[in-house]
This record gives C-alpha cells, sequence and structure tokens, in this order.
C-alpha cells in the first residue's frame, strides 16, 4: 500500500485481561500473518474504523501478531474494552525510532516501570531475553498501585525470574492482605536497592519518572544512560499533521524513545 | 519573452483548458480565491487572493480511505483520486513559497504522503510577478523575490498592457512551445515592484529564538489572542490536520480536514494531560513553529510575508510586530 496513512486490515485473535483497566490484544493480519515486524519500542496505530484510532506502544511480538496492553482512558480505548476475540480492525506501522539497541548491546541492563508504562520496555526486555547472549544482567523494577494493577504478572512472578542473571524486583504502594512482597513507590524503591549506575529504560507516570530521575541523578546515572519514552497526542504517526511536536522533534517520528541527555536540550512541554 | 494582449488572455486560458483543469484568482463579493476557469470566469490580479491556493494541494476536508463493519468484521477501502492535470494560474511568489514549505512537509523525512503527493505531481505553477505589494505584504522581509517565484514552471508578467511569460522548468517551457501560435516574442521589461509598506528585519531572529522558550515575551503577546484560529486558516503554510471519521449504518469513511495549533483540544490527551494548556504556549509554539522550529527541521522559515494573518486577526496580533520584539527582546 503506497499511502502511509491507510491501515491494513487486521484482526484480534487474543484478548487478555491484565488488570481491572489493562488489557492486551493479540493482533494478526485476516491472513493470519504479523501485520509488520516493529523494533522495541516502536509504535503502531490501532484503529476500530467506526470509533477512532490511536496511537500505542507494541510491547510484544509473536511470529504470527504483535501484543498491544492497553489502558481504558478514552473512547476508543473503551470501546476497545468492550470488544471479543476475532473483532477486526485496522493497524497501520510500525512508527518511532525504537530503543538504541547497538547501545544496549553488551551491558547490564536496568528497566525500571510504573503501571501501564511497563508496556512499552517490555518489548526491549522480551528482545533481551530472546537475544540473551548479547546483553549483560537484566534487572526489572516494576510497581503498580496495588496487586490487582501490576501488569503482565506471568512475566513478572514466573518467566523473568527464571531467566539466567535477570532480576525481577516488585513493589505496590501501599500493602494489602496477600502481598508478601515489597511495599513503596518505585523511585523510593530503586534508591533502596542502592544500584550502581548502569544503561536504565525507564517509563511510568509522569509524577513517578520525575521522582525517578531524581533518584537516579542521586545515584551518580549518567543522563545519556538514561532512557524513556514520550507519549503525545497523535494522528498522523509520520510527521505531518502537527501536534505532536517538542520544539522541531515530532515525538511519532523522532521519538518517542529519547535518553535524558536529548530531553534536557529540548522545550520541557510534554 | 513570450507575450500576449491582456485582452486576448482568455484565449490562452481557453487553450490550456483543453488539457488542464486550470484555478484562477476569483473575486466573488468580498473573498477572493482560486476557483476552476471556464468561460465567463474573469480571473482578478488587482491583489493576491484572501484564501491561499492552499487547499487546491491540501484540501480543507479530504476523505481518505472508506469502510464497511458488520457484526466482527471490518473492511477497508482505498478511494480512488482523481488524476486530472491541473495548473494554478497567476500564484503569487509569496503562495509559490508556502508551496515549497508544503512540499517539503508531506513530501520529505522518511514519509511521503500519497494524497498530497498525487496532486502535487499533477500540478504545474504559473506564477505571477507582484508589482503592488498590499499594506500587510512583507515578503521581501522574509527573502522571498515577489518577482521570481520558487517551484514555478512559468513566471507571468505584468507588462502593463500584456502579459509575459518565461518558462522556469522543463515542464513550463514545453507547454510554452506548444502554445507558441498564440504568443508574440519580445524584449520586454516588467513593470517594477513598488514600495513594501512594512519592512522586519529577519537576521538572526531564529537563532535567537533558540534561547527564547522561557521569555516573558510569550505571556505578553499571547494575552490578547482569542484562539479563534482565523490565522492558522488563512495560513498558506499551515499543514497541521486531523482526522477523523463519519460512520452510518454499518459504513463510513474516514477524512482528514485543518486543524488549528490554536485549539486547546489539539493536544490534548486521551487522559486528559495537555503540554500546551494554555494561550501562553499555544501561541509560542506556533511562531516558534514559523520562526525557529521549520528552520531548524527543513532549513527554512514557515512564514511567506503574504500579510493574511495580520491583516485578519480581529484582535490585530502582526507577527511582524512580534518579530520586531524578539529583536529588541533581553536576552534571559
Amino acid at each position: 500500500m503506497t499511502n502511509p496513512l491507510v491501515p491494513i486490515r487486521g484482526k484480534i485473535i487474543k484478548v487478555v485481561q491484565e488488570t481491572p483497566d489493562v488489557k492486551t490484544f493479540h493482533v494478526s493480519t485476516i491472513e493470519g500473518k504479523k501485520p509488520f515486524t516493529p523494533k522495541p519500542g516502536q509504535l503502531a496505530m490501532f484503529s476500530l474504523p467506526a470509533v477512532g484510532e490511536a496511537m500505542f506502544s507494541i510491547t510484544s511480538q509473536g511470529p504470527d501478531h504483535l501484543e498491544l496492553a492497553i489502558k481504558e482512558v478514552g473512547q476508543l480505548t473503551s470501546a476497545l474494552h468492550e470488544i471479543e476475540e476475532g473483532q477486526e480492525c485496522g493497524i497501520r506501522g510500525p512508527y518511532g525510532n525504537g530503543f538504541p539497541l547497538d547501545y544496549c548491546k553488551g551491558k547490564d541492563l536496568l528497566f525500571i516501570g510504573g503501571g501501564i508504562g511497563l508496556a512499552p520496555v517490555r518489548s526491549l526486555i522480551n528482545y533481551c531475553i530472546e537475544n540473551r547472549k548479547d546483553f549483560g544482567k537484566l534487572t526489572v523494577v516494576y510497581g503498580a498501585r496495588s496487586v490487582a494493577d501490576l501488569v503482565f504478572k506471568e512475566d513478572l512472578f514466573e518467566n523473568w525470574p527464571k531467566v539466567d542473571n535477570m532480576e525481577v524486583y516488585t513493589t505496590i504502594d501501599r500493602a494489602e492482605e496477600g502481598w508478601n512482597g515489597h511495599v513503596a513507590f518505585v523511585p523510593a524503591y530503586v534508591e533502596e536497592l542502592g544500584l550502581k549506575p548502569m544503561t536504565t529504560i525507564t517509563c511510568g507516570p509522569p509524577i513517578m519518572i520525575k521522582f525517578v530521575l531524581q533518584a537516579l541523578a542521586k545515584m551518580g546515572f549518567n543522563d545519556k544512560d538514561v532512557i524513556t519514552t514520550l507519549e503525545m497526542r497523535m494522528k498522523c504517526g509520520v510527521g505531518k499533521c502537527g501536534r505532536c511536536n517538542i520544539g522541531s522533534l515530532y515525538v511519532c517520528l523522532d521519538g518517542p524513545v529519547f535518553t535524558l541527555e536529548q530531553l534536557k536540550k529540548l522545550p520541557p512541554e510534554y | 519573452m513570450k507575450t500576449i494582449a491582456k485582452s486576448r488572455l482568455n484565449e490562452l486560458l481557453k487553450a490550456l483548458d483543453k488539457e488542464y483543469n486550470i484555478l484562477v484568482p476569483f473575486k466573488e463579493e468580498s473573498v477572493s480565491k482560486f476557483v476552476p476557469w471556464q468561460e465567463g470566469v474573469d480571473p482578478y490580479f488587482e491583489e493576491n487572493t484572501l484564501l491561499p491556493p492552499k487547499d487546491i494541494l491540501f484540501p480543507q476536508t479530504e476523505k481518505m480511505y472508506g469502510f464497511k463493519v458488520k457484526d466482527k468484521s471490518v473492511e477497508i477501502e482505498e478511494l480512488t483520486q482523481e488524476k486530472g492535470q491541473q495548473i494554478i494560474f497567476g500564484l503569487r511568489s509569496c503562495d509559490a513559497y508556502s508551496i515549497d514549505c508544503l512540499d517539503k512537509v508531506f513530501l520529505t523525512k522518511g514519509y511521503e504522503d500519497g494524497f498530497y503527493r498525487q496532486k502535487r505531481e499533477n500540478t504545474l505553477l504559473w506564477a505571477l510577478a507582484c508589482t503592488k505589494p498590499q499594506d500587510s505584504c512583507f515578503c521581501e522581509s522574509i527573502g522571498i523575490d515577489p518577482r521570481e517565484a520558487v517551484c514555478a514552471d512559468v513566471q507571468i508578467y505584468d507588462l502593463g498592457e500584456e502579459w509575459g511569460f518565461t518558462a522556469r522548468s522543463a515542464a513550463g517551457e514545453e507547454l510554452l512551445q506548444k502554445l507558441e501560435g498564440l504568443f508574440t516574442d519580445k524584449d520586454a521589461e516588467p513593470l517594477p515592484v513598488q514600495g513594501f509598506s512594512i519592512t522586519v528585519d529577519m537576521e538572526g531572529v531564529p537563532e535567537k529564538l533558540a534561547n527564547m522558550f522561557d521569555h516573558p515575551l510569550w505571556e505578553e503577546v499571547s494575552r490578547k489572542c482569542l484562539g479563534c484560529a482565523a490565522c492558522t486558516y488563512l495560513c498558506p503554510t499551515c499543514h497541521c490536520f486531523d482526522i477523523a471519521g463519519s460512520v452510518k449504518g454499518g459504513q463510513g469513511y474516514k477524512f482528514r480536514c485543518w486543524d488549528s495549533c490554536m485549539f486547546s483540544e489539539y493536544t490534548r490527551m486521551a487522559g486528559g494531560h495537555n503540554p500546551r494548556p494554555s494561550k501562553k504556549e499555544r501561541v509560542r509554539n506556533r511562531f516558534l513553529h514559523k520562526l525557529y522550529y521549520f528552520v531548524e527541521r527543513y532549513g527554512q522559515l514557515l512564514c511567506t510575508g503574504c500579510g493574511r494573518c495580520l491583516a485578519k486577526c480581529p484582535v490585530n496580533m502582526d507577527i511582524t510586530a512580534i518579530i520586531r520584539k524578539i529583536k529588541e527582546a533581553q536576552q534571559q
């Protein structure tokens, strides 16, 4: 197809309820193939044509499908949370720069996530696991408001802890019955763990990011080693429609992945 | 130069009309804009059009694709686009420069916009050299030559009693050759350009803006803005668009339509967060985009000096006055 604004037909082949307000959608083409092959951290424009279209991070992929973890926040996402497996849809992409894989190779990596913010980070975590020998030690620090709000529980508690040279630290904001794990806000937990400076990928709600960045600065992490992903309202996904600019960059095209070093040179307007 | 008496312009348009859809400036009541030429349409060359020719290549509303939904099924149908050749006849240097800006936006940086490209590749520009700048014109200050348009296929000159034509591209050359019989070859001197009543010094403005994001100037200049977006709709270079849909029963279509960075909804996200929540941020982004961000990204200003925004703003926001304020501003 010659026009980047026209989606291809897709089909939602599986829906996984992650938390009360997050579902993961597995999307194939109607022929049962993977719609396209994104790099970790890239984005997809996903639509129910009669309702709307929006940009989402691609949290993972299989040989024949893409996975999008979507929180119910607006009109389109509410409609998506109502649909059943087998529903057809529109999908286009992949968009954006993705994570700097070459830069990450051979290094120990720290992943810090909060809430639904684990979704984009997970694409890179899974990539590192699939290409395990290319990366050093993998450390995940993840938190959510409550146990019910922890996304990707199977990965957090079953799959990832079994991976060679990988550690997973999970926390919730407030103590609750039946939870024997850690209780703390993510930034405080990061400090408490006293990790040495390393390449870090972080994503979560703006307030968490703010305090995580403060904690990392205090712990001596280098700005060019702190990598995050940004969100902006988007319509075209290809740097034409104008609205996702930060300074002269477009988040859909030049982002969504930026290092803290890059962000400090941009206007603080996101 | 190839010339034709002004009284014989219809003959030229008629000859072109055989192969091309010709769009000419036309004034009806108080609104002037480009309309398809046909016998009886008398082109208006007195002054530049109120509405820029932007919508010819980037329509205000444009259908993108159709869809059908039924139970769980979704079908997506590409719409066929018209393929006709067209000529924008008599556009000014400022508006030709705006097409150069739109070309950069829609055709470069990794993705080509198919809707724009299809129209652009089938469009020839016959630009008209200006002789009388309007009160709000300042193209020369932007670095645009009012007598020689960028991207022109043919440059038209006012010679007083005649129109003169010079080819500026191979396609323009070929077309003028084909119409040879209509023209008289003549050594002619185009009418000079009369003076501009507005001038503004752009020297160093983009560079200075690189360090003015937090300047108190933006609070001051945005105060009187109504957020009506007349400036962005009249601007020949503003290219922001929204994508929306229309659906009835199980059928519908998606369309894109002009949008404006002056609206609060423009950047508001589904969760409610808005990175540009007030007029100050929106006005600042508009001027930084025109005078600095676009220069950084594409190497040229996103302002043509056509003066439409300052002529029509209901509260007299004036981009040239703002440029002067930027020049005078103390660095923070």
